[in-house]
């Protein structure tokens, strides 16, 4: 069927224009909400844009008009089925501070990507502790690094240097700024490798985890095992977990895609990686505070005993707030889920 | 972005939504290279926000230049985040450079993006950029169907090209009084039947865009045109035939093609 374009636009041209004014209309309102008496008269002139688009598809070669309608049918397309959360709601307190109840309930739902993290960064430990144990030719590959090869020297030197430079709270400041962007640019990317089905995320878990355990032996071999322990865990019980969350969130997002296409449920899923993803960030925000200002303390100014027991009050406290905040039920928590999604 | 659509028909990625009422409608995908320019744009103001605010902190901080340096370093890294997290979500999926760009994100079932999208898409930015210059996220465009980088397929996410809406003219280019074709019904007849909707709608088109061209384009055009429908499907006689221009010839086709018909009655093509 051969389509007279010029009295066919000049039929539905006023039409066209009606939709074109009520679309800018709707587009540039706050809220997008639309009334029902708004939704059916859009829903008819939806209706009748997508009629046409179809007759001109079929029935004639006018790209112009063929584009001009497409643009036009998709934009009342995604005005009439896109649900936006309210203003209101988005801007209630109580919205953004459920992130801390979400975040413990997540980290929960999803335990069992958090053992996998786990289980990864154990092997790695074993393999650094056991190969600086039996091999100790393997430090110098396995601690790159210079302070790390002589704990001897940097203990001196970190317990001599506290007076030597006094350390400024400016300093610190500067300092703990440095590693909370650090930190969470490294668990962000073990977050986001995922994509890599999981691979990227296991190899950098597996290597955190070889260094974490090279570092520990060797130190506790050469007889500074209280000031390792002291140095690293006021900031490494809130970093060490948060490295686990992000593998955790790494983890559940190469499963989501290992999924079928049509078993995904993105919008829930996408909702579970980014509430981990908020919670740890807000974990190395505390630790990277706790190593600029606390961690770097020792022994005559602070005591090794006192810096151990502030290490087990933290995690004492991650513990209780990871396993025990938030609702129990995981039922209740998805129909909450289910509810969100049908807004 | 200055193409005419008939050249970048063929060659531009694109997406169709098929809805639940059956309707089709494609979006143009946006490619890597006008992505990269918003990208560019969008990291120089990024930038020059931050050196702004910097001048401020270190003004403000002064006396404390440490707490100065931290408030700079932590501003400066969810700035980069924010930035467009904040704009995708909030300013219907464009960043500054994306609307300059005619750039727009979108859900990738043709709907407006959710906030939480944004976030995804923009904090999976740390594996795009690996290992410089979106290397990565590159590879991934390029190897994607739907140019999708790893942030969009992880968001469910992807970019359309969002050239402005303009309805195409409406000037009548075929209307005429008097169609010299009219005198020949049979083979006006046979010309009616024989031409398929697209030779059509290209004689349509070719006449109505007849300023757009350059004279010898036009005048090649409608010679190969007129040529093929004399030869090929309605051979009007020579005396007519050599009083006409190429293109009174094809106007007078369209006349035939799509107006009205005193001809011979044949049901009319339109609804």
């Amino acid at each position: 069927m051969i389509l007279d374009l010029e009295r066919f636009q000049a039929q539905a041209r006023p039409r066209w224009r009606h939709l074109e004014c009520l679309l800018a209309a709707f587009e540039s309102r706050p809220d997008r909400r639309l009334s029902p008496d708004e939704a059916e008269q859009l829903q008819e002139l939806y209706a009748q844009a997508a009629s046409d688009l179809n007759r001109v598809t079929h029935g004639s070669l006018a790209p112009e008009l063929r584009q001009y309608l497409e643009r036009l049918v998709a934009r009342a397309y995604a005005e009439l089925y896109y649900a936006p959360p309210s203003r209101s709601e988005m801007w209630q307190p109580r919205r953004w501070l459920r992130i801390f109840t979400a975040f413990p309930e997540t980290f929960r739902r999803q335990a069992r990507y958090f053992a996998l993290a786990v289980l990864i960064t154990v092997l790695g430990c074993a393999l650094g502790g056991v190969a600086v144990r039996y091999d100790p030719a393997s430090v110098d590959v396995l601690l790159p690094a210079d302070y790390l090869r002589n704990p001897g020297q940097r203990v001196h030197e970190e317990e001599q240097g506290q007076g030597r430079h006094r350390h400024s709270a400016q300093m610190e400041a500067a300092f703990s700024a440095q590693l909370i962007r650090h930190n969470i640019e490294v668990a962000l990317l073990a977050a986001a490798l995922g994509v890599t089905f999981g691979i990227g995320t296991a190899l950098l878990l597996f290597e955190n985890g070889v260094l974490l355990g090279a570092v520990t032996v060797h130190y506790t071999q050469q007889g500074f095992g209280l000031f390792v322990t002291a140095w690293l865990l006021p900031h490494g019980v809130f970093e060490i977990p948060s490295i686990l969350i992000a593998g955790q969130a790494g983890f559940y997002l190469a499963r989501l895609l290992l999924r079928r296409q049509e078993d995904r449920n993105l919008r829930q899923s996408m909702r579970e990686w980014l509430v981990l993803v908020t919670g740890l960030a807000m974990m190395l925000v505390w630790a990277g505070l706790m190593e600029a200002f606390f961690s770097q303390y020792h022994a005559p100014v602070l005591p090794y005993g006192l810096k151990v027991a502030v290490a087990a009050a933290e995690l004492v406290l991650l513990t209780i707030y990871l396993l025990m905040i938030g609702q129990r039920a995981t039922g209740i928590e998805m129909r909450h889920g289910d509810s969100l999604e049908s807004r | 972005m200055s193409e005419t659509p008939s050249t970048r028909a063929g060659v531009v990625a694109e997406l169709t939504i098929a809805t639940a009422e059956g309707v089709l409608f494609r979006l143009p995908l946006a490619g890597p290279a006008a992505r990269l320019y918003a990208l560019l744009l969008d990291t120089v103001i990024v930038l020059g926000t931050i050196n702004g605010l910097g001048y401020l902190v270190y003004w403000l901080f002064a006396i404390a230049p440490g707490f100065g340096f931290m408030v700079i370093t932590l501003a400066e890294f969810a700035i980069g985040f924010a930035y467009s997290a904040l704009l995708e979500g909030f300013w219907n999926g464009q960043t500054i450079g994306k609307r300059l760009f005619h750039l727009r994100v979108i859900d990738q079932d043709g709907l407006p993006l959710r906030i939480e999208q944004a976030w995804v898409r923009n904090l999976m930015r740390v594996l795009d950029l690996l290992p410089s210059a979106y290397l990565v996220g590159g590879i991934s465009v390029l190897s994607s169907p739907l140019m999708q980088r790893f942030g969009d397929r992880v968001a469910g996410t992807l970019v359309i090209r969002q050239t402005p809406l303009a309805l195409p003219g409406e000037e009548f280019w075929t209307r005429q009084k008097y169609n010299s074709f009219m005198e020949y019904p049979a083979i006006a007849m046979r010309l009616r039947r024989a031409a398929t909707p697209e030779l059509a709608s290209l004689i349509q088109e070719a006449l109505r865009r007849r300023n757009e061209l350059a004279p010898y384009a036009r005048r090649e055009i409608y010679r190969e045109l007129a040529q093929y429908l004399q030869t090929e499907i309605s051979p009007f006689p020579d005396e007519l035939v050599e009083r006409l221009s190429d293109e009174q010839y094809l106007i007078n086709s369209s006349g035939i093609l799509f107006g009205d018909q005193p001809t011979l009655g044949y049901g009319s093509p339109r609804r």
